[in-house]
């Protein structure tokens, strides 16, 4: 079946496209050239004026695996309180800022997002995670393993060991859980909190394996790029959310010596010390730092007031924060000596001066990043807010007046702090579906997504150009995924099955003579049933997996 | 003005969630507007009168005759008047209550006096687990008012209530008053395994001497409370059958724990008990 898309204006940015009108056409999932004249056309929709982009891709959103489980199960009340009816293209579901998988698939959709990246799949977890993501409908979803806290890497790192073997290990460990990239949390740090250590810096030593963070990292980003996965290491630094942390990150972007790295949720690293309150903005310091390196691709985590939970790996800082816990109750656990699991649910206050300055320092870091090709749009869902927040921070982004209004209305202190209302930056719709399309699949190299050229899959996104940006991305008119009709007018019409995104790194299978000997010795499972095969991947409802190359 | 009466006139398949028939949100409501409300059931809106016969018009005082476990939220957030249940009360009777009161001439389910912060509710036959309970997110159970049982009741009576006052005539199953922060609850008949398991304050009374206690209640020896003397006339005035509440004696053997939770609650054991 050929359908016709006629008359949108087109923003590909991969193609350097920026609002020109072209028709678009759709055969078989796929978009192709121009038929012939005497073809058939089958389907002609007018999209005339409207503004036509490639399906968004969220390159870091919590959605899956043990830890957004928990969070889930940790408050009940959110259930509760937002019980979504099941209608006749949709199941039942609940949760705001942590969802049920079919309403978080069905939410994503409705926003126009066509695939989605569960950033921190533990190892152990993994048949979780993926379980899980194929419950979620129509995006297709990816997940980035955890590594660099898990004791089988630390022995590694400390005996010395040779950097292709742990090149081998990294390789064996994304093959085994179908994992997309790799991830570190606060490096080292989890694994330090079991041997009592509260705070480990960049170059601080665990006590008990005498490994660095900056060691880590150096490791790691090596290893991903020998390998070469097309993702870079993903980073969530040390010392998240303390006060004077912009050091820290800022040594980081230096740790790892030119190669590439994700820096990620990074609002949540770029604090001061300045200030009578001692706390203060260091997003123009990491910002300006950050548009010299090449290297380095950052997200931004923007936080948006009101009730949500944090949930993250890092159970060091997670412990420390859960003073704040509101309502008042936390988790904090380890997970098979692999890595950690720390969940706080949190309100974020616009009245709060450290919260409305984590506000300012988000949009700070946006608008003072002057490529979009390296910067993507996140609130880290949903430690920052949940991602149904989107549209109201693109229109942030998007509206330099609704973005001084909204400033105006917070905690007095730190308006006199921040210079957000000094940036007259707007983003344009080209930097838009450059930061929440192109770039996130130029970054995790899914060839044949975020764009709309000739054989790209069908992913598309039609808005009404509206003046009110909120109310534009909210409600696309219409949503295709793989040429299908997914949504018109912000209602799903029907639901399908995503696809599974992984890159399979070769490697050397010699690895697994080590591997076996410490899973007999250590492990609750063994290295058997810690495998999972792409024949049961299948099995968990989404039958397609797309391996990505490797360069 | 007559009370109104709804009768149920159909054997229900699934639950019907009757949170809107209360007297706060029929108030000004006459019989006919009342009867053109809807009720969320079997995935789907139905008219009330489907379910029910509809008859009277005081709102203040609302009969359910014939009524049936599968009935959820009767009494729901109710600030003021009466409700009537006659049959099964099903469950979260009571649910968020803080005025009023709620009588229930029969059983009720799981979930009693939820989160109810005023008001009363008698029910005399057996309730479920959870009476006056937190649900699984909530901090704090029942914060205040008064809940009276004549029958059994299941677990986890009054788990981490704040303040209130649960009587409970016959016995109780496990975990009673299990991580209490405040308030009474009294137990006349047996009570269970368990009982005041992590409790932090407040006290339970135990008509009868338990099998067993946990470990970590310490006994601070058999006292004469004079306070008790007072409160158990009080209680004797609440209602024809709890007057023989007054002739209680005061002397208790007092518990003092959960020591793993502070250690500042106590079970107190009527001592003419056996």
């Amino acid at each position: 079946m050929l359908t016709k898309l006629s008359g949108g204006m087109v923003y590909d940015p991969m193609h350097g496209v920026n609002g020109k009108r072209r028709d678009i056409y759709i055969r078989d999932g796929r978009i192709v050239r121009k038929p012939s004249a005497n073809t058939n056309i089958d389907k002609i929709i007018d999209v005339n004026n409207k503004i036509v982009m490639a399906g968004a891709i969220d390159i870091h959103t919590h959605i899956g695996g043990g830890n957004i489980n928990i969070a889930r199960m940790l408050v009940p009340e959110d259930h509760r309180a937002d019980p979504v009816k099941r209608t006749k293209n949709t199941r039942a579901g609940s949760g705001y800022v942590a969802p049920s998988t079919f309403t978080t698939g069905y939410r994503y959709a409705e926003m126009g997002y066509t695939s989605c990246f569960e950033p921190a799949m533990l190892a152990s977890n993994a048949r979780q995670t993926h379980l899980e993501m194929a419950d979620i409908p129509i995006v297709d979803t990816g997940a980035y393993v955890l590594l660099g806290n898990d004791d089988f890497f630390l022995r590694l790192l400390s005996k010395g060991a040779d950097q292709q073997l742990i090149n081998d290990y990294v390789a064996w460990t994304m093959h085994v859980t179908q994992a997309i990239a790799v991830k570190v949390v606060n490096p080292g740090g989890i694994n330090a909190f079991k041997f009592n250590q509260r705070k480990l810096d960049l170059d601080d030593s665990n006590k008990y394996y005498d490994i660095t963070p900056r060691k880590i990292l150096k490791t790691l980003t090596r290893a991903l790029h020998d390998l070469g996965v097309p993702h870079p290491l993903h980073v969530h630094g040390c010392n998240l959310g303390v006060p004077g942390n912009m050091q820290t990150t800022l040594d980081t972007m230096q740790a790892v010596e030119g190669l590439p790295m994700h820096m990620t949720h990074i609002q949540f690293h770029s604090y001061g010390t300045e200030g009578d309150r001692k706390f203060s903005s260091g997003a123009a310091a990491i910002a300006e730092v950050f548009n010299k390196n090449k290297n380095l691709s950052i997200d931004v985590g923007q936080i948006m007031f009101g009730q949500t939970i944090t949930a993250s790996g890092d159970n060091m800082m997670q412990y420390k924060a859960h003073v704040h816990a509101h309502p008042n109750k936390w988790v904090s656990m380890d997970i098979e000596c692999d890595a950690g699991c720390g969940i706080v649910p949190f309100r974020y206050r616009d009245k709060n001066f450290v919260n409305a300055l984590q506000w300012c320092i988000g949009l700070e870091t946006f608008l003072l990043a002057d490529d979009p090709w390296r910067i993507f749009l996140t609130t880290d869902h949903p430690n920052g807010g949940p991602f149904t927040s989107y549209p109201h921070l693109i229109r942030l982004l998007m509206d330099k007046s609704f973005r001084h209004d909204m400033l105006l209305s917070l905690n007095r202190h730190a308006q006199k702090v921040t210079n957000l209302a000094s940036i007259d930056r707007e983003y344009t719709l080209y930097e838009i579906a450059t930061m929440t399309r192109a770039a996130p699949a130029k970054s995790l190299g899914l060839s044949g997504y975020g764009h709309l050229g000739i054989g790209a899959n069908a992913d598309i996104t039609i808005y009404t150009d509206l003046k009110n940006k909120e109310k534009m991305f909210e409600r696309p008119e219409y949503v295709f995924k793989s040429g299908q009709l997914i949504v018109r007018k912000g209602k799903i019409q029907q639901t399908t099955s995503g696809i599974t995104h992984t890159v399979k790194p070769e490697f050397d299978r010699g690895i697994e003579r080590h591997l076996k000997k410490y899973f007999d010795r250590y492990l609750t499972v063994s290295l058997g049933n810690f495998k999972i095969s792409d024949d049961e991947l299948r099995s968990y409802g989404k039958k397609t997996i797309k391996i990505h190359a490797c360069q | 003005m007559s009370p109104l009466i709804l009768t149920l006139k159909k054997r229900l398949v699934t639950r019907v969630d009757l949170s809107s028939l209360t007297p706060d949100r029929l108030n000004g409501l006459n019989v006919n507007a009342i009867k053109a409300l809807k009720l969320d059931y079997s995935g789907k809106q139905i008219a009330i009168t489907e379910l029910f016969d509809v008859t009277g018009d005081d709102t203040d005082s609302i009969h359910f005759r014939r009524s049936s476990r599968a009935f959820t939220k009767i009494g729901y957030a109710m600030t003021k008047g009466s409700i009537e249940v006659r049959g099964h009360a099903g469950d979260y009777l009571g649910q968020k209550m803080s005025g009023g009161r709620i009588n229930a001439r029969g059983e009720a389910g799981n979930w009693l006096a939820n989160k109810m912060s005023g008001g009363r509710i008698d029910i005399s036959g057996n309730v479920a687990d959870f009476a006056g309970a937190a649900l699984p997110d909530e901090t704090q159970g029942m914060s205040d008012g008064i809940v009276t049982i004549r029958g059994n009741a299941g677990d986890r009576i009054g788990d981490r209530m704040r303040r209130g006052l649960i009587i409970v005539l016959g016995n109780a199953g496990d975990f009673t008053g299990s991580r209490m922060i405040a308030g009474t609850i009294i137990i006349l008949g047996k009570s269970g395994h368990q009982t005041g398991y992590g409790m932090k304050r407040g006290t339970i009374i135990l008509g009868k001497k338990p099998q067993k206690l946990l470990a970590t209640f310490n006994s601070c020896g058999k006292l004469k409370m004079e306070f008790l003397r007072v409160f158990y006339k009080q209680i004797a005035n609440i209602g024809r059958r709890f007057a023989h509440f007054k002739d209680f004696s005061p002397e208790v053997h007092r518990y003092a724990g959960d020591s793993s939770a502070g250690g500042k609650g106590e079970i107190l054991i009527m001592l003419h008990a056996t």
